[in-house]
């Protein structure tokens, strides 16, 4: 999987065109490639407990509604399917 | 004449030059302020889908559960998840969602408007009218506004961006709640009013702008601070549990459910907070500048500490109402949510630290500043026809200063004082500022409103003070208020008269009466009827000559005599707002019922004490629903010719103005010539045949003018509207009453509506306001209009609305002010309800329109609010730049 800014725990989104690195303080774009120093954000398509089924959308433990870019930092079901 | 930059010492003002004029000389913002502003300016508005998905989960998670815990619960898991985002430099952080400008759609209350063209969700709302006014909104195409789909972004409401990966679960939650929203609900049930089919042909028309019910059920009302302030959220929480405690099993016990309720949400509000500082921690630990990591550090101990107890100092308490505030308008899709006299609220903290040294006026300022940056981001998730053609992007968070404290005296102050400086300084559309003016505020407090309004902010408005408290004693006297609560009033919304309470805020042993508000909404139930629109309809016997679709059954009426048309009118307009009413109610009874107020009903006197919602009038006050119109002016001066015209001096019959009007009296339209202004119009190739009668109906007396021929028309209408709001009753049993402000309404309401018999060509935007002269036509300067304008009592309204725009060069300088303070206070002596302005030049408004990214922070004032140019619309900015433009005062 493609991981991009979008995806980084050090990405602050502006709005939905743009944001800034906590790190850096530049400026980039949710949809740029991460770099070097990228961290993966909690979501969805991210969690164990998550099973994709088209585009965008998914199952939340085999049974709820869910969609892969939410954003999963503060949910307590969360893990990991694969570690870093 | 010298110009104003060669000539500082010049105090008496000057005439304007050849070349645009800028506004008087500003200080700027603070270093941490203009950064902000720089990132505003960037910022677009973003909506995403992490609160309605959460709160959609847990709301299906608890199918059968009591619906107030329901609603609970949900709101909980909504605050619970959502992702804080703290930005560079913020002192006061939180947001309403995980982007600067973010909000979210609210599926519970409407879902159709927000889907594809194509589905047949929004076609559905189509047909029953909801979205008409939708397709005459024209949406301003600058600043942050998202106008089109781009890339990963798609576009919503012309407004909203949405990122592409959000869109599916957006449709399929939207589709969970079809047949379950408060629209589709309300919906259902006010198909059971008799005469359902006239209220779908009055909304597709356009003769109504919108529904209250499921589009904006809260705001246009002030909020109240007090029970966070004395008692912090675990206070709350042991006030809900000793009333657990006392009522559990005992009769009224949806007292249970509701503390309950209000318990459950305050968890998910303390979540939220918490996970704010969680966010400030980590981004202390990043932060390699020693004093912004400082700033972190301290950001986060202070949301730890709000996030359970009182508030230790001012930025404590600044912090917390700014929570608070967002918490509320994060239940609900909310415009005109007020923080009211927060500057009396808040004086005793601040007192306290300005003591103690802990603060001084530079870091005050600096706070307030950030205050204002954050309000300014403030976005409401809604449907074109009401974000555009109602709110003009803006959401009217009105911050009120002066008036009378609980005992008379005059209640301005020197935190209020820092308050408007900030608002100099920080020039930002939010929040708008208001003066509660009395003869007992003093001078300097007064000069320094002046000199905020003078530098173009377009704030503060000037609103009297006793007309408000006579208005409240009028129509709140039944549920008990007296004179000295009267005087805890402010403005909700952008002009709402809302009424408040005093309440006691303990600190270091005084007790300290702050004022806020004590009851719901103040602006809901019949939302905006077009005026003119009801009486062309009238001189068509009930059609709509736009459309050819009946609206009213014939009136049958030969309307030989004025008297016979007034009647006609006012039987239009009766059933126009006879049916709105019902339907409005049923709306308001579905949301009380499916989305019940959690946060604001904890928030207002005395839910918290009565174990009520305000949807069970658990607020203080609760007469609160009112009947609002647009193009007051347009209808006066209509009404004006043709009885000059056609029953006085009989120039033409009424089938002659028929026929004029049908023929837009020889011009194009204003589609044709992309201009909704009058005075761009171009006349097509029956000119000819129109131009007599165009010109006596141009020429006939005009509301404005002082004078008696039209003003008693005008004298006729408010005396008698005033008077028939009182016949209908609200959800809540009460009488209604008049509320006379235009917002943005008079845009599209104008787009829809023929020319009218006072010369206005078809499609072009109506006067703006309620006691605004039409542009132009206002010949005998400002003391005439004041004249014309308080020819009635204004204390029968919950408001009335005057906006003048006056050229920088006529209150330049310090006599310029002294004069400026004469001419409101002037408006205000003769009895005038509120007066704002508008400090330009006309010319660089001309000039913003063709260069709008060379005039990226210019705001104008508009009906109620200030905005920035490049967002607002293209109806509006016409209509503000054709204002009569006063060169001398």
């Amino acid at each position: 999987m493609d991981l991009t800014c979008n995806d980084c725990i050090f990405y602050l989104p502006v709005d939905v065109f743009q944001g800034t690195c906590k790190i850096s303080k530049e400026k980039t774009s949710p949809d740029s490639p991460c770099c070097k120093d990228a961290e993966r954000l909690p979501k969805c398509k991210f969690c164990l407990h998550f099973m994709s089924e088209k585009d965008y959308l998914g199952k939340c433990m085999g049974k709820t509604l869910a969609y892969p870019d939410m954003v999963a930092s503060n949910c307590i079901d969360f893990e990991w399917a694969q570690k870093n | 004449m010298s110009t104003p930059e060669t000539a500082p010492a010049n105090y008496y003002g000057h005439r304007p030059n050849d070349k645009i004029e800028t506004r008087e000389q500003k200080p700027q913002p603070s270093p941490r302020a203009q950064v902000a502003r720089e990132l505003y300016f960037e910022a677009k508005s973003s909506a995403s889908m992490e609160f309605p998905y959460w709160y959609t989960r847990r709301w299906e998670e608890l199918e059968g559960e009591i619906p107030i815990i329901r609603r609970a619960e949900a709101l909980k898991a909504g605050f619970s998840h959502l992702t804080p985002a703290i930005y560079p430099g913020e002192l006061l952080p939180m947001g309403k969602a995980a982007y600067l400008r973010g909000s979210y759609p609210m599926p519970w209350l409407s879902e159709s408007f927000f889907m594809a063209a194509e589905d047949k969700f929004y076609q559905e709302a189509l047909e029953s009218g909801k979205l008409t006014a939708d397709t005459f909104t024209t949406m301003g195409t600058g600043g942050g506004n998202v106008t089109r789909s781009i890339g990963n972004v798609i576009s919503i409401a012309g407004k909203f961006g949405l990122r592409v990966e959000e869109m599916p679960v957006m449709v399929e939650v939207a589709k969970r709640w079809k047949d379950k929203s408060v629209d589709d609900i309300g919906h259902k049930y006010e198909q059971l009013v008799p005469g359902y089919k006239e209220k779908e042909a009055i909304m597709r028309s356009v003769i109504c702008m919108f529904d209250s019910g499921y589009t904006l059920p809260q705001g246009r009302e002030v909020i109240n601070y007090y029970y966070p302030l004395q008692y912090g959220i675990e206070g709350i929480k042991q006030i809900c549990d000793d009333n657990i405690a006392e009522v559990a099993g005992k009769p009224e016990m949806d007292r249970l459910y509701f503390y309950q309720a209000v318990r459950i949400m305050l968890e998910g509000v303390q979540a939220w907070i918490r996970n704010y500082a969680t966010e400030a921690s980590f981004l202390a630990n990043l932060e390699k500048n020693a004093i912004r990591k400082q700033e972190y550090e301290e950001m986060s101990e202070r949301l730890h500490w709000i996030s359970s107890n009182r508030p230790r100092d001012f930025h404590d308490a600044l912090q917390l109402t700014w929570t608070f505030h967002l918490a509320v308008l994060n239940e609900d899709a909310i415009s005109g949510l007020s923080p009211g006299r927060v500057g009396q609220v808040l004086l005793p903290y601040w007192e306290r630290d300005i003591k103690s040294g802990k603060l001084d006026h530079d870091k005050s300022i600096e706070l307030l500043e950030c205050m204002r940056m954050k309000f300014t981001q403030i976005d409401c998730f809604a449907s074109m026809g009401v974000v555009g053609g109602v709110l003009s992007g803006n959401t009217f968070n009105n911050l009120c200063l002066g008036g009378l404290t609980k005992e008379g005296a005059s209640a301005a102050n020197d935190l209020e004082m820092l308050i408007l400086e900030a608002g100099i300084r920080c020039d930002t559309p939010q929040p708008t500022l208001s003066v509660l003016y009395d003869e007992k505020l003093p001078e300097e407090f007064l000069l320094k409103g002046v000199a905020c309004t003078k530098i173009g902010t377009g704030y503060p408005a000037w609103v009297s003070n006793p007309v408000a408290m006579e208005f409240l004693l009028k129509n709140y006297g039944h549920e008990g208020m007296m004179p000295e609560e009267a005087r805890a009033w402010s403005i909700g919304g952008c002009l709402e008269t809302s009424p408040g309470s005093w309440m006691p805020l303990e600190l270091d042993g005084q007790v300290h009466w702050i004022p806020g508000g004590s009851a719901p909404a103040t602006s809901v139930g019949v939302h905006f009827i077009s005026l003119p629109k009801i009486l062309e309809v009238a001189l068509f016997d009930g059609m709509d000559m736009r459309t050819g679709e009946r609206i009213f059954p014939p009136h049958r009426l030969p309307l030989n005599t004025y008297d016979e048309l007034w009647t006609a009118f006012q039987k239009y307009f009766s059933e126009a707002v006879h049916v709105l009413t019902l339907t409005n109610n049923i709306q308001h009874d579905a949301w009380r019922k499916i989305s019940p107020s959690l946060i604001n009903s904890m928030l207002k006197p005395d839910c918290l004490k009565l174990g009520k919602d305000i949807g069970q009038m658990g607020s203080r006050y609760n007469t609160t629903f009112n009947v609002e119109t647009t193009g007051t002016a347009n209808l006066v001066n209509s009404l004006a010719s043709l009885k000059l015209n056609v029953y006085d001096e009989g120039h033409y019959t009424l089938d002659d103005y028929r026929q004029a009007t049908l023929a837009n009296f020889g011009y194009k339209t204003a589609n044709e010539t992309g201009s909704f202004s009058l005075i761009d119009q171009l006349p097509n190739a029956h000119y000819d045949t129109w131009k007599k009668i165009h010109k006596r109906s141009s020429e006939a007396p005009k509301y404005g003018n002082d004078h008696p021929y039209v003003d008693s028309i005008f004298h006729e209408w408010e005396t008698w509207f005033c008077s028939m709001a009182h016949n209908y009753q609200s959800l809540y049993g009460q009488p209604l009453y008049a509320c006379q402000i235009s917002v943005s309404t008079h845009g599209p309401m104008g787009a829809v509506t023929l020319a009218s018999a006072d010369g206005r060509l078809a499609g072009t935007t109506f006067s703006d306001a309620s006691m605004s002269a039409y542009p132009g036509t206002d010949k005998n300067g400002p003391y005439a209009l004041f004249n014309s304008a308080t020819c009635w009592d204004h204390s029968e309204s919950q408001n009335s609305q005057l906006n003048m725009k006056i050229h920088p060069s006529a209150v330049w300088g310090r006599e310029g002010s002294r004069k400026f303070l004469d001419l409101i206070r002037a408006y205000l002596r003769k009895g005038g309800f509120h007066i704002q302005f508008n400090v330009v030049d006309s010319r660089m408004l001309k000039e913003a329109q063709k260069n709008p990214d060379q005039y990226r922070g210019l705001m104008v004032r508009v009906a109620g609010f200030t905005q920035y140019w490049v967002e607002l619309g293209k109806q509006i900015q016409d209509e503000v730049i054709a204002r009569t433009e006063y060169e001398e005062i």
